[in-house]
């Protein structure tokens, strides 16, 4: 797959506060990529700097080719964005809102008309085209920004913390939306998030603190790398696992009669619950979350 | 659509979408209109006609105000977070500081107008080719200074900024403009302000059309404050024309450098990021 965004050597400074370091890394195309960190890691100051909204101090970042800072417009172009905080204009209908920002991209006008409608159905908006934005409630409101920032067809899509503020239900969809919209349109979608479920199903996730990177792999992999599975299981007599264990230097936990120990990997508990079939009346395998990897990682909880 | 006219077009739907605001400017204008124009009558002795003369004065501060004032709605977009949305656009810098100009001018002439109108009902006399003139001028001017305006939004950053400076701005050029005091009446150790002041070449040129002073010669001109004789050297209500339009050009390319930097809108990013410690260090 290619490169469609490349950052290397990023570095950002106001005055003597550095608010990313000497970052680098590549998001391929057509993929769901996403920047994980607690507030103040420099996860909105690297999305604004590739938007060309902030200026960078050093180093180069490239989408689709063009230099953020010197080829602003090309990129301005390729790029759609759904800020952290609304930027949408509430005096104007939904409608507008979307026709505006055709005419700021230059969106051809025999494709305006579909491509509004378009965008409006997959968040679900359409019967709300004409209503002010500034009726709207809190999920509608992001559901048009996120139609607005994909209808000039974007090559990349940014999403600055799109579930921030959501209750729960909202935030399900939201995401649904996003998940629909990458699949429907082979768009490349750059996220930032705190919430670790989110950042789950992206193909690549960069975890920043204090403005570095500290892992950047898939999530799955960053899972093997950073926490086990635990697995918990239930005996009629604990005593022959116990001992199993001890052989195996494999530290765990006691509680009545269940046992609780942790392996790199689920298949490695598998020799030793199959050679203890017999004893063992129930067993539940949990996989580590990017929660404990960003715990094992920075010593902290994401939510501060 | 083309950028421009998108910005134009949204800019005029939001501006009669807040009906209180229409009204209470028309109704501004005119108020305006009725005291100035009752109220100095008495400092316009010694001239042709006072009234027409006075008038067309206050019709053409009033664009003034008003371009600068609609400015501030740069302001609101800032602080509503929209402005990020066109800043991120592929729109050029120079589309982006037109649309806003334009918008402003467009709706400060169509008060004008109105304003005009009202003038002409209290006693200005002029026909349907000077009233096309000066519909043009008072476009020309008010782009000029919405411009300025516009300039002054970006730099003040916030509203009461913003009012502050415009006011402290505004309030002297107007009086010192020939607008309501005619110059010939100005104290001489003001003259040099009166000469710096761009609103006394915009006064200049509305009112030769409005009076219809084509038929006066420069030193008539001079003598009712038209033209200005500096160290010699006659500046006619054309060249005023001239100022103006240079004047407006200069702030058009200050407020395109000015949406030109990247970091422009970090008001609403240093907000943004809550934990970054940038915001506080600013």
């Amino acid at each position: 797959m290619n490169p469609i965004i490349q950052v290397e050597h990023f570095s950002k400074r106001y005055g003597d506060f550095t608010a990313v370091e000497d970052i680098s890394f590549t998001v391929d195309e057509g993929s769901i990529f996403a920047f994980l960190g607690p507030n103040g890691a420099g996860k909105s100051t690297t999305i604004n700097t590739l938007c060309t909204i902030l200026d960078k101090t050093e180093g180069t970042l490239t989408i689709n080719g063009h230099d953020v800072s010197r080829e602003r417009g090309l990129v301005r172009k390729d790029i759609g964005i759904v800020f952290q905080d609304s930027t949408l204009d509430a005096q104007m209908t939904v409608e507008e809102n979307l026709k505006y920002h055709c005419a700021f991209y230059k969106v051809p006008k025999n494709e305006v008309r579909e491509r509004i409608a378009f965008a409006l159905d997959l968040v679900e908006l359409a019967q709300w085209r004409r209503a002010a934005v500034g009726s709207l409630s809190g999920g509608m409101k992001r559901r048009a920004e996120i139609a607005r920032g994909l209808v000039h067809d974007p090559k990349v899509l940014f999403l600055d913390e799109p579930t921030t503020g959501l209750d729960p239900q909202t935030r399900a969809n939201v995401w649904e939306y996003i998940q629909r919209l990458q699949k429907q349109k082979n768009m490349t979608i750059f996220l930032t998030t705190h919430y670790m479920d989110e950042a789950e199903v992206c193909s690549q996730v960069v975890i920043m603190d204090h403005g570095k990177i500290v892992a950047h792999d898939t999530p799955e992999n960053l899972k093997h790398q950073y926490t086990g599975t635990e697995v918990d299981v239930t005996c009629a007599q604990t005593e022959p696992l116990e001992s199993a264990l001890q052989e195996r230097d494999v530290p765990y936990r006691k509680d009545k009669n269940k046992l609780m120990f942790h392996t790199k990997k689920a298949s490695a508990a598998l020799e030793i619950l199959s050679a203890h079939r017999g004893e063992i009346m129930d067993f539940e395998v949990k996989s580590g979350t990017l929660n404990e990897v960003f715990l094992a990682i920075t010593g902290k909880e994401i939510r501060e | 659509m083309n950028p421009i006219t998108a910005i134009v077009q949204r800019n005029l739907l939001n501006y009669i979408r807040s009906k209180g605001r229409v009204f209470g400017a028309l109704f501004m204008s005119m108020f305006m209109l009725v005291m100035f124009s009752f109220l100095m009558k008495s400092s316009m002795s010694g001239l042709d006609a006072p009234m027409p003369y006075l008038i067309s004065g206050v019709i053409i501060m009033s664009v003034f105000q008003v371009s600068v004032n609609n400015s501030s709605d740069i302001l609101t977009d800032i602080s509503s977070g929209y402005m990020k949305e066109v800043l991120v656009a592929s729109i050029a810098r120079t589309q982006i500081s037109m649309g806003h100009i334009l918008s402003g001018a467009v709706i400060a002439t169509l008060q004008g107008v109105i304003t005009m109108i009202c003038g002409i009902v209290l006693g200005l006399r002029v026909g349907v080719l000077q009233i096309v003139l000066l519909a043009a001028v008072m476009l020309v001017s008010a782009m000029t200074f919405s411009a300025v305006g516009l300039f002054l939004a970006t730099v003040s950053r916030n509203s009461p900024a913003f009012q502050t400076i415009s006011s402290m701005i505004m309030m002297p050029l107007t009086f010192v403009s020939g607008a309501y005091i005619p110059t010939t009446m100005i104290p001489g150790f003001l003259l040099p302000i009166v000469y710096l002041n761009p609103l006394t070449y915009t006064t200049s040129i509305f009112r030769y059309i409005a009076l219809g002073a084509h038929t006066l010669t420069t030193q008539e001109l001079t003598a009712q404050g038209m033209a200005f004789s500096i160290g010699g050297f006659v500046i006619t209500p054309l060249m005023g024309l001239a100022i103006t339009i240079l004047i407006g050009a200069f702030f058009f390319v200050l407020c395109v450098r000015k949406f030109d930097r990247a970091d422009f809108s970090t008001i609403k990013i240093a907000t943004g990021m809550r934990g970054g410690g940038a915001a506080a260090r600013r």
